[in-house]
């Protein structure tokens, strides 16, 4: 044990540990975020250069500001750490195993052309070496149970918002009889809720590393008078900006209709940015904190926040994940998906971001990927969108069931290796 | 990397619906040539543009197979399935009309009197606008069904009309022209010959208007 906690087994852990997290901030970037921001870039609301600007800092200010409750979920929420209090290294190694497991299944699965969610897997590598370390029946099975019944919920969360959503604009501006005026009259109420979800999820307890807690309904008070006047504010900004442009577009309604929305898919790409930082950065973030914690204060500590600089450095890695790799994957997705208009793309995308962003605030790691696959389909099944192959559904089911059986084993084995190595 | 997210869309059959629909005017074309050049006695280039006109319906035809071939379950579309086949159904068969009535032109070389060769070649120009409709009928509604909107479903609406109309004169000119060769015409192998032609040229206008008509049901709120 001295010497585990020993200066260089320290520092090598903590920089080998630092390398996995930047792999996996990477991985979910050039993937997961590359998914979400190519609905944006398929209906041609942003390029592929403004969308990697937008996620970078949306996705910073995501995991910064509402990054806390997921990643503290991975970090103590599915085993109890208390009971490792004795023996930290314990702690420290499955933590480092779980990353290390993580990694290799998403990396592995990436050159198999599997499609994989990251928070699958380092969910289950939590699980996994949690059943060593603790034993099996002191694994938080319910919070466990809590976090695998939201992956069903959240995928229908997202579809129910997003169909409703479109239905609603189908209804009220594509069936109208000036579809133009009545996108233009529902854009400050449409901006204002992005903008309610998104300050409400901040600042309801969202705030401690500020040093400021707000209860619900002081939140509530705050939330409503910043949404308002900014749905208002931006609706403004919108007709200086978009408004004559899109009054005097050549064409139909429709099209001036899909030029308003353009610009208010503009802003729903942030709010997936945000909510997908709140969220994802935690699978990166989660384990590395716990490691970091524990090689600096030598014990288990419960009650210390996740340094905010931890949550930044993640959605930052993100962003440059996606930089690097996820271009690629978004001019692929900007020209394979024609389907996707900037009404459509608005619909899936708030039921999308509403959805993940309520999940984040629940301290439910979820996968962004999934929540957006179920908010397409929730538009399609109110005719809103082309041709979809639902047999997706059955793929991500499957990749469930082999991610977390895989995972939980792995991160087992190289845990007990380590264990059996080190201790 | 494959990602469950981009295996969600699933290709448009209504780009291969175009084609289909492209094949059907380049078939009106060739038929409307080759209507002209059997009335003006021109045999050995009438049966060379049908022969034409029956690789153009194979082409038509392997288009048709393909969508068929490439929906399988669990694939949602913003149209009911068995409609969209029934409408693909409709619109093969203006092809295959076109082609049995070029074939039964080819059965037998006959010249006929003016009055009865501008009545023919009358009635088959009032068929081709209505083939001629339904590319513009799936464009319009391949946007439609891409956006939405209330003011293409009133064109396709106003399409599906025009359609109907021209199905309308087609087949008052069929009664008439139908009257004419009885009262004119004395030859009874005649007169089976054309009978039996125009009321093939006359299906032509009627499965378009089938074909509309699905079309119909399919944008229905």
């Amino acid at each position: 044990m001295s010497e585990l906690f020993g200066v260089s087994a320290d520092t090598l852990i903590l920089i080998v540990a630092m390398l996995l997290a930047c792999y996996m901030a990477a991985n979910i970037g050039a993937n997961d975020l590359a998914n979400a921001m190519g609905t944006s870039v398929g209906s041609g609301a942003l390029t592929v250069k403004q969308a990697v600007i937008v996620s970078f800092f949306l996705e910073l200010a995501g995991a910064s500001l509402a990054g806390g409750h997921v990643t503290n979920t991975i970090r103590k929420g599915l085993i109890d750490p208390a009971l490792l209090s004795n023996s930290p290294e314990l702690l420290l190694i499955g933590m480092f195993s779980a990353l290390l497991a993580a990694g290799i299944w998403v990396h592995t699965a990436t050159l198999l052309g599997l499609p994989v969610s990251t928070t699958h897997s380092i969910v289950g590598a939590v699980v996994g070496f949690g059943i060593l370390a603790v034993g099996f029946f002191n694994v938080s099975w319910n919070m466990v149970f809590t976090v695998a019944l939201s992956w069903v919920v959240s995928p229908l969360a997202g579809a129910i918002i997003a169909g409703a959503i479109f239905y609603l604009l189908d209804s009220k501006i594509l069936r109208s009889a000036a579809p133009y005026r009545s996108a233009k009259s529902m854009a400050p109420y449409l901006l204002g809720t992005v903008v309610f979800v998104i300050v409400l999820s901040v600042i309801y307890k969202g705030l401690k590393n500020l040093g400021l807690n707000f209860d619900f309904l002081e939140a509530l008070l705050i939330a409503l008078p910043i949404s308002l006047a900014g749905g208002f504010a931006g609706a403004a900004l919108l007709s200086r900006l978009g408004g004559p442009q899109c009054r005097w577009i050549k064409g139909s309604e429709v099209e001036k209709v899909e030029c308003v929305f353009g610009y208010l898919q503009i802003m729903t790409a942030c709010y997936v940015a945000f909510a997908h930082g709140a969220n994802d950065v935690a699978n990166a973030v989660g384990p590395l904190a716990a490691i970091f914690s524990i090689a600096q204060t030598k014990s288990v500590v419960m009650q210390v926040e996740v340094p905010l600089w931890m949550l930044a450095l993640g959605g930052s890695l993100v962003g440059v994940g996606l930089l690097i790799f996820g271009s690629r994957v978004m001019e692929t997705i900007g020209r394979r998906i024609t389907e996707i208009t900037p009404v459509r793309g608005f619909c899936a995308e708030f039921g999308a971001a509403t959805t993940v962003l309520l999940c984040s605030r629940l301290g439910l790691p979820i996968s962004t990927t999934h929540v957006l696959v179920g908010s397409v389909i929730g538009v399609g099944l109110m005719r809103g969108m082309g041709v979809l192959d639902l047999r997706v559904i059955k793929n991500i089911m499957y990749s469930w069931l082999v991610t977390l059986p895989f995972t939980i084993i792995l991160s087992m084995i190289i845990y007990r290796l380590l264990v059996w190595a080190i201790v | 990397m494959r990602t469950s997210f981009m295996n969600l869309f699933y290709k448009s059959p209504f780009v291969n619906l175009i084609k289909h629909a492209e094949k059907v005017i380049d078939a009106s074309r060739m038929f409307k040539e080759a209507v002209d050049l059997y009335l003006e006695g021109k045999y050995d280039l009438f049966e060379a543009i049908t022969d034409q006109v029956a690789r153009v319906e194979s082409e038509a035809d392997a288009i048709k197979r393909n969508i068929r071939g490439h929906m399988p379950r669990g694939v949602l579309m913003p149209v009911d399935k068995f409609q969209f086949f029934m409408y693909l159904r409709e619109q093969d068969s203006v092809l295959d009309r076109v082609e049995e009535a070029l074939y039964w032109l080819s059965n037998r070389h006959q010249a006929f009197d003016s009055e009865i060769n501008e009545d023919l070649r009358f009635f088959v120009a009032t068929t081709l606008p209505a083939m001629e409709k339904l590319k513009n009928l799936v464009e319009m509604a391949s946007g439609f069904f891409r956006r939405g909107s209330e003011e293409e479903r009133e064109t396709i609406k106003s399409m599906i009309r025009d359609v109907r109309q021209l199905e309308h004169e087609a087949d008052h000119l069929e009664r008439e022209l139908k009257r004419k060769i009885f009262n004119r015409i004395t030859d009874a192998i005649q007169v089976y010959y054309l009978i039996r032609l125009v009321e093939i040229i006359g299906s032509i206008a009627d499965h378009a208007q089938n074909a509309t008509d699905m079309m119909r049901a399919m944008i229905s709120r």
